[in-house]
């Protein structure tokens, strides 16, 4: 059999005229390359996560939980134009609400879930109340101030979180092998894509992007800056605790320490400005990519004969790099990973396949008024 | 009693408080040049500790090994690594991204402070260091608080630090250049003013002051380790700065002590079993205050 990887568009020119692409319909060849991708991808992720071993799975539901707080993130920086510098808050709140409503309360997995989300919105529309009278670089200050008293108040509360030093958050039941978790997590992360979508392809999704290019544009035309820009944190805080709860049942026991300023807040942001924002099919990309990078690089280090020590900082140089990955995006690439997953998902969906065409959303990346 | 719970915090929130003074003046440094919030002001003082710390204790890294030079050069080598790595920030970040909305730039920053933590852990793994003070000994005891030299030269090279900026930005041709840029590039370019330098000069001046910071503190607040900068002193020295309307120098020497002051007093007077975490909630409660009452500042114009 013959694997047909792109439609016959070698003869066209280069510069084809839209109305072409509208009339564009794929070979069955071309259909048949297009469901190869994700049925290879899912065979690929089934063989991966069955060869190797349970650990693998776990690392690589790490992955998602990263990418569902980046997603929640993007709501934030790359839909409404708000800067987030405390997110450590937002996601350890959850996870640890999500502890204290299954060991505590004695609630199901997915009561907790629930609960950390509301509890998520629930901090974030506070937040967003002060950045109702607090604009731009000012409001990245109260959110870092916000990330600390996180950090070293709320999670050391003995009535809330138990001190900080590890809270008991079992894995339900039907899920409790490493495996069987990542497909729940993966599960999640599918549910948040969908309402992503959803959300933006409707009125109020319109509506904060239209915050995030002026507030004042948008309010002259009848957009409710300040409803839309609490929606906008309701939303990104909603995303945030379902991260959180899926981040304690994964570790079954949430210590304060693992929600710190450099390990969350500062990691996400990287992930969600190389992976693109307001690009979901690029932030989960890099989030996976990320994930498998931390997870893959010291045994290709150790097979490549480095030092030892390069071995076990790998993970560290990792995130050297993504810092500078970042810069290197907002220099020079402002959609991010977007640029690459955008024409996938349009050729998938039976377009051409145009590289730089990644669609919508403005050329700059982070864009927001002081 | 009562001289036990104000006297210490509130020597101590002097001498914190200079410290983040120190690098407030750099973020103010920074911001009345090209209106840029610094998130990478803190890794300045950390890659200042580590410096100061590695130069001072001979080190073997990589290739590169350095026999023990001494606490004084150590001092020196932590003010010059953090100059560099301001310029480098400048240079190869800042410069590009100089035409884009300023979040880019934060963000961007940000990056900038997330590397630098990670080559901290290599450097440091997460150990905790404490670095030698320059000069040992107390010279003389206040209300049954013994005060060290070392805390004595951080108030020192703050107040030299904030006469010597003031006096640059009233004074001096330079100082009128690099407040004309920031208010109006174009007519400053046109004006003879070459940018790139002025730039150069805030950036290197405030990673050189940050280094200070890095070089000073942690001899007096007991360790460092690796986001260091970040954890301990950018949110303090920004709130700082805010409350000298991120303009004004002698507001961000004053801000700075302010929130020394609060922050200690609230770590004493407040029992940490049951409200842990009180000098961060305290610092964010003094921010939005500010931000919200008088986002001014409390000096209130550009000086």
């Amino acid at each position: 059999m013959t694997t047909v990887l792109e439609p016959p568009t070698h003869d066209e020119p280069l510069d084809a005229a839209p109305a072409d692409d509208r009339d564009f319909r794929p070979t069955p060849g071309g259909w048949a390359a297009r469901a190869a991708l994700p049925i290879g991808s899912l065979l690929v992720l089934f063989f991966y996560l069955n060869h190797f071993a349970p650990v693998r799975a776990d690392n690589l539901s790490n992955g998602l939980i990263i990418a569902v707080g980046a997603l929640s993130l993007n709501v934030l920086v790359g839909y409404a134009g708000q800067i987030s510098l405390g997110h450590q808050a937002f996601i350890g709140i959850g996870a640890f609400t999500s502890a204290y409503v299954i060991s505590q309360s004695h609630q199901s997995f997915y009561v907790a879930l629930v609960v950390a989300a509301l509890v998520g919105a629930t901090q974030a529309v506070i937040l967003g109340l002060v950045a109702l009278r607090v604009r731009g670089l000012y409001f990245a200050l109260v959110t870092l101030a916000w990330g600390a008293v996180s950090e070293q108040c709320i999670f050391l509360l003995k009535g809330f979180t138990g001190g900080g030093a590890g809270a008991n958050a079992p894995k339900p039941g039907g899920f409790t092998t490493d495996r069987a978790y990542f497909v729940l997590v993966a599960i999640a992360l599918g549910v948040i894509l969908l309402i992503d979508w959803r959300m933006m392809a409707s009125k109020a999704g319109r509506a904060m992007q239209a915050l995030r290019e002026s507030p004042q544009v948008a309010a002259n035309y009848g957009v409710n800056v300040n409803a839309y820009t609490l929606l906008a944190f309701a939303v990104s805080g909603f995303y945030a605790g379902v991260a959180g709860a899926l981040y304690a049942s994964r570790r079954t026991t949430v210590q304060a320490v693992e929600f710190s300023f450099a390990s969350i807040a500062l990691t996400y942001l990287i992930v969600t400005v190389v992976g693109g924002l307001r690009k979901r099919g690029g932030i989960v990309a890099f989030a996976i990519l990320f994930e498998l990078g931390a997870e893959w690089l010291p045994d290709l280090a150790k097979s490549l004969g480095l030092p030892r020590s390069f071995q076990a900082n790998a993970g560290t140089y990792l995130q050297a790099v993504s810092g500078i990955l970042a810069i290197l995006t907002l220099i020079f690439q402002p959609e991010g990973l977007g640029t690459i997953t955008g024409p996938i998902g349009k050729w998938l969906k039976g377009e051409r396949f145009h590289l730089g065409h990644g669609g919508g959303g403005g050329a700059e990346g982070v864009n927001a008024r002081p | 009693m009562l001289g036990v719970t104000l006297v210490t915090p509130i020597i101590l929130g002097l001498v914190q408080g200079a410290g983040f003074g120190l690098v407030a003046i750099g973020l103010v440094l920074i911001y009345k040049s090209t209106r840029v919030f610094n998130f990478a002001a803190g890794e300045f003082a950390t890659l200042g500790a580590f410096a100061s710390y590695h130069f001072s204790h001979g080190f073997n890294i990589l290739f590169i090994s350095i026999p023990k030079l001494g606490l004084w050069a150590g001092a020196v080598a932590g003010i010059a690594v953090g100059a560099a790595f301001g310029l480098l920030t400048e240079r190869f970040v800042v410069r590009p991204l100089s035409n884009r909305p300023k979040v880019t730039v934060l963000v961007a920053t940000a990056a900038i402070a997330t590397t630098a933590i990670a080559l901290e852990i290599v450097l440091g793994a997460t150990k905790s260091f404490r670095s030698g003070a320059l000069v040992s000994g107390h010279p003389f005891v206040l209300q049954g608080v013994s005060l060290l030299w070392q805390e004595l030269i951080v108030i020192f090279v703050l107040v030299l630090a904030g006469v010597g900026l003031a006096i640059f930005f009233g004074y001096t041709d330079l100082g009128l250049a690099t407040l004309a840029t920031s208010q109006e590039p174009t007519a400053s370019r046109l004006m003879g003013i070459r940018l790139n330098r002025i730039s150069m000069l805030t950036w290197g001046l405030a990673g050189a002051l940050g280094g200070l910071a890095g070089v000073l503190l942690p001899p007096v607040t007991g360790s460092f380790f690796a986001a260091y900068g970040t954890t301990d002193l950018l949110i303090a020295a920004f709130t700082a700065a805010v409350l000298g309307g991120m303009t004004s120098v002698p507001g961000a020497f004053l801000g700075g002590i302010l929130v020394g002051l609060v922050q200690n007093l609230a770590l004493s007077n407040v029992d940490q079993n049951h409200f842990p975490g009180a000098p961060a909630v305290a610092v964010l409660v003094v921010l939005i205050g500010v931000l919200v009452v008088r986002p001014t500042g409390i000096l209130g114009r550009e000086a």
